[in-house]
């Protein structure tokens, strides 16, 4: 599955320490990801993936380390740089504005977009196109929608604010599987057209099934990464990840 | 008749409570501060209609549009300069801070005005219209078109703009807003602004009816804290139910008990929504 290619990597860690206020979460992240892939990131609950999604989207500071894209240095840079280089976070609990309407949500996700009505309105039918259940809620409040409406909207607004690496934190949780094939296969298809992913997902067969390539964290480390195929028939993997999350 | 008549002396000052709450409430509501220094915001716009009419002959309903601005620049600068600094710090500290900035602006204003009261007089006078008995004077008519269009320009701004989106849901979810680029502490001055603002014009209306003294800011920070309890935070919506509630209570009180105790009932009714519906009327929302 994996796509030959030797572009820039569009993620590229060294040494990425982080954490909040006292306490250290991240010991030193080195992370190649490459652009036009879908890459997962799995780990057990508490090793540090969210920590790392913060880090990279500017919500949390890199204490020491090197953190890159597209040959961009983003080490000291803030939210607003990070997302004018791209990079998009689409945060665990999707964190919608649940007073706002639907469409009032997408529009923050354009926020920074100078293009103007028409090229903000063309990406608005865009994600309406590609999720058609926002588009009969869209003057609804954010927060009175389903669980599976809320992640479209998050992943939606995402979308307004034209990723070239998406980074969606717990895809799945809590979501119907039906929800999740439909998810599923708008990333799969967002992928085709250009966009690269990172994905953090708990259900490890999905997170390898999608993505091409995946790193293991544990503990504030990453401790495996490879091609996701491998690593779905590797039994370390299967063992640590696969047996627990199955039973 | 006396019925009518209480009724539209109700609306008339329950738009303009309304109008003295919402930069309060605004503020309140996206920075987490209480700005104390609000009822000295209203005096001082006050003031400025009341100078801008003597020295150059200017009404008050032109006086906002210099005033407006003046009060955006005023706000902007403060939360840049001195709030910003502490936001993150606990309540209390930014509420200190903002005490601290009233008895400044109050002492200045003292200094520079004197504590005697002086009323903006019109000339000519622009005397009252009536129907069929209910007296309406026409200043006070201006000053509730003037309050209605005001409250309506900040909801119109808020919900339709893009900054006042990035407002909004700055006061729903920081961290969110940040994903999406917002720089927050820029949209906090920009709301203290916009807060200050609303208490500058405010005052000029205010102005158009009620002497003016350094005296009274701390009535209208009283009222602008009961309106905001009343009505709920966070909406402007809620800051025109609770300004209308508020003089309601006011208006019948002072009918059936006298007006000394009409504010007291006004207070009781603000510890009876504290315990029994603390989020207001109209419940916390997202400032649509
Ligand atoms: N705001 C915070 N303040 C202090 N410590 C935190 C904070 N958020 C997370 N942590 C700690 O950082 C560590 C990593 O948490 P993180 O949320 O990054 O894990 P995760 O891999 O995303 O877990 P999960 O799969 O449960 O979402 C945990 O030990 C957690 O307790
Ligand atoms: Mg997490």
């Amino acid at each position: 599955m994996a796509k030959a290619g030797a572009r820039a990597p569009i993620l590229e860690l060294a040494g990425v320490t982080a954490g909040y206020g006292e306490i250290q979460v991240l010991w030193g992240i080195d992370m190649r990801v490459r652009a036009g892939e879908i890459t997962a990131l799995i780990g057990s609950n508490g090793a540090g993936k969210t920590t790392l999604m913060r880090t990279l989207s500017g919500l949390l500071p890199v204490r020491s380390g090197t953190y890159r894209a597209a040959g961009i240095d983003l080490s000291a840079a803030r939210a607003e740089t990070i997302l004018r280089a791209g990079i998009v976070h689409v945060p665990e609990g999707r964190r919608l504005f649940g007073a706002m309407s639907v469409e009032d949500n997408l529009l923050m996700g354009a926020y920074l977009r100078r293009g103007g009505r028409g090229e903000i309105g063309r990406d608005l039918d865009r994600v309406f196109h590609i999720f058609p259940k926002l588009y009969e809620r869209r003057t609804q409040a954010a927060a009175t929608l389903s669980g599976g409406e809320q992640q479209m909207c998050a992943i939606g607004r995402g979308l307004m604010s034209a990723p070239t690496l998406l980074m969606i934190d717990e895809l799945s949780l809590g979501l119907s599987p039906l929800l999740v094939e439909q998810l599923v296969a708008a990333l799969r298809q967002l992928n085709a057209e250009g966009v690269s992913i990172l994905l953090v997902e708990q259900d490890v067969t999905i997170a390898l099934d999608l993505s091409h390539s995946a790193f293991v964290m544990d503990m504030g480390r990453i401790v495996r990464s490879g091609v996701s195929s491998e690593l779905l028939s590797d039994p370390i993997i299967r063992d640590a990840y696969l047996g627990v999350i199955e039973d | 008749m006396l019925a009518a008549q209480v009724l539209i002396n109700a609306l008339v000052l329950g738009c303009l409570y309304a109008c003295i709450a919402i930069g309060f409430s605004l503020v309140w509501g996206v920075l987490n501060v209480i700005n104390l220094a609000h009822g000295s915001f209203i005096v001082l716009g006050a003031y400025g209609a009341w100078w801008l009419y003597h020295a150059f002959g200017i009404a008050p309903w032109y006086a906002l549009a210099i005033v407006a601005p003046l009060f955006f620049v005023f706000g902007y600068a403060i939360q840049r300069s001195i709030l910003n600094q502490v936001i993150a710090a606990p309540v209390l500290v930014t509420l200190t801070m903002t005490f601290g900035l009233d008895l400044l602006l109050n002492n200045v204003m003292i200094y520079f005005f004197t504590a005697d009261f002086r009323k903006l007089t019109l000339s000519p006078p622009v005397g009252s219209l009536s129907f069929g008995g209910v007296v309406v004077p026409v200043d006070r008519l201006i000053a509730l078109v003037l309050a209605l269009a005001l409250t309506f320009a900040l909801y119109v701004i808020l919900r339709r703009s893009r900054t006042g989106r990035a407002i909004v849901a700055v006061r729903l979810d920081r961290d969110a807003a940040t994903l999406m680029g917002v720089d927050v502490k820029s949209i906090y001055a920009i709301a203290f602004g916009i807060g200050a603002v609303m208490a500058g014009c405010a005052g000029v209306l205010m102005a158009l009816i009620f002497p003016i003294s350094p005296l009274v800011s701390t009535a209208y920070l009283t009222k602008a804290f009961v309106v905001c309890v009343l009505g709920g935070l966070g909406s402007v919506s809620g800051a025109l139910a609770g300004g209308l509630l508020l003089a309601l209570i006011e208006g019948v009180g002072s009918v059936l008990f006298g007006p000394a105790l009409a504010t007291t009932l006004s207070f009781v009714l603000l510890i009876v929504f504290l315990v029994v519906r603390p989020q207001g009327l109209m419940g916390r929302k997202g400032f649509e």
